[in-house]
């Protein structure tokens, strides 16, 4: 049932400015609302951020860098498509505040990760944030896609902590996904029971989809071959 | 501690309010229901459920007392969708609704009756007064029944047992669709929070028998 993820065009864009984009949530949120979801996420860890997060294990960091990768690319995805503007109706409306929630899971994790939180990648959405059709399909895989992935964590997660941050987070995103879902004019729930994916299998369909962009390299510090 | 999905519980009191007040107009019903959806989400309130999760330690024998638990969510949600079907008051996509959804909790009260063997609870009786038949009732029940299902799973995801945590998982995401698809039905918010807050098993308790649907 997961529609597959579009290929799109070939376009690049400049890597995303974070703070700038909370920045921009922010003003364009109903201010409470903006509020109750930074404040909530940070209240989440902050149950976490002092006495727990030495007792964090090496796994359960693991894990958490793999559910703030997921993160990453969700964040992203819907910052840049509200920046671009194309989508419209009941879409740009769920572009906000999906995109603000996934912003406060960005920011919980990295709090909670502290220096060992992996960095955020390039990204390059291919077109798929400029397209009403494009972004929803992407949407949908992309919840669906969440959903799976923290499932499939969900009992190798050792800190009772973490495991509650997790499970609050795997049912948001399964709201998502039923949302987009709804959107799209597709079953937001499809079957009865939602199957978990492994690691190695969710990483693969993310590189698939070629959105996570290579990091541009400047080597050596010889003269240009060509200089115009 | 007020929990938010315990409020909207309260508020819709589903079966009382609902059923005691038949004046009650579409908005102001979901209104109720809703109340969750929008600004009385205050930070402090938005995870304040998450350090009573500290679990009581994992036992087959607590397995058993949190599955019967969802078991009897399952058969609540199973009886009032086949209600709402049999009293054919549904039309469109909420009739489809009913239908599908109704078939997904089937399938979880038997795939938990399974899982239990001969400790399953008996099955209760149900009386879901009029909120089957009229189709703002129901969308409004539902959504409280599906949201009180997230937070019943979310709640008992620390104290179940690896193997059993794993099979409720591939559950709990299915009723937070449900929750998503019948909110965004009515125009209510499908993914109110950045986190779904947790119910304790007294709290999920508690909010069935506010609703009055069991009638044993």
């Amino acid at each position: 049932m997961t529609p597959e993820l579009p290929s799109g065009l070939d376009l690049t864009l400049d890597q995303l400015d974070r703070d700038g984009a909370l920045r921009e949530a922010a003003a364009r949120l109903p201010r409470t609302r903006f509020l109750a979801a930074a404040a909530g996420a940070a209240a989440a860890f902050g149950v976490l951020a002092s006495p727990a997060r030495a007792a964090v294990s090496r796994g359960d960091v693991a894990i958490l860098n793999y559910a703030l990768s997921l993160e990453y690319l969700q964040a992203a995805f819907y910052t840049e498509t509200e920046r671009v503007g194309a989508i419209t109706g009941k879409a740009a409306r769920a572009t906000r505040v999906v995109g603000a929630v996934e912003r406060a899971h960005v920011d919980a994790f990295r709090k909670l990760l502290g220096v060992q939180a992996v960095k955020q990648p390039s990204f390059d959405f291919r077109g798929t944030t400029e397209d009403q059709l494009a972004f929803l399909k992407t949407a949908v895989a992309f919840e669906d896609l969440a959903v799976a992935a923290y499932k499939g964590q969900a009992h190798l997660i050792e800190a009772d902590a973490v495991l509650a941050a997790a499970v609050a987070i795997h049912s948001v995103e399964a709201r998502h996904a039923a949302w987009m879902r709804h959107l799209f004019g597709i079953r937001p729930a499809a079957q009865a029971f939602d199957e978990a994916k492994p690691k190695a299998e969710i990483l693969k369909t993310v590189r698939s989809t070629r959105f996570v962009a290579a990091r541009t390299r400047t080597k050596g510090g010889g003269a240009p071959r060509f200089t115009g | 501690m007020r929990n938010l999905s315990l409020r909207v519980l309260d508020d819709a009191a589903a079966a009382g309010a609902v059923r005691a007040e038949p004046s009650l107009t579409r908005s102001r019903l979901l209104q109720h229901a809703f109340v969750g959806g929008g600004a009385v989400v205050a930070g402090g309130v938005l995870l304040g459920g998450l350090p009573a999760l500290a679990p009581a330690a994992r036992s087959k024998e607590q397995d058993v007392r949190i599955l019967n638990l969802v078991l009897l969510l399952e058969e609540l949600k199973a009886a009032f969708y086949a209600a709402a079907e049999a009293g054919g008051a549904l039309r469109g996509e909420l009739a489809e609704f009913a239908r599908i959804v109704g078939e997904h909790e089937r399938a979880h009260v038997a795939y938990l009756r399974k899982a239990l063997g001969d400790q399953a609870e008996a099955k209760p009786s149900f009386d879901f007064g009029n909120t089957t038949g009229d189709r703002d009732r129901f969308a409004a029940t539902a959504a409280m029944l599906e949201d009180t299902a997230v937070a019943g799973y979310n709640g008992q995801a620390a104290n179940l047992t690896k193997p059993v945590l794993k099979a409720a998982a591939t559950i709990v995401s299915v009723e937070a669709r449900h929750a998503a698809w019948i909110r965004d039905m009515v125009g209510q918010p499908a993914a109110p929070d950045a986190t779904d807050k947790p119910a304790t098993d007294r709290q999920v308790q508690q909010a069935i028998a506010r609703t009055g649907f069991v009638t044993r």
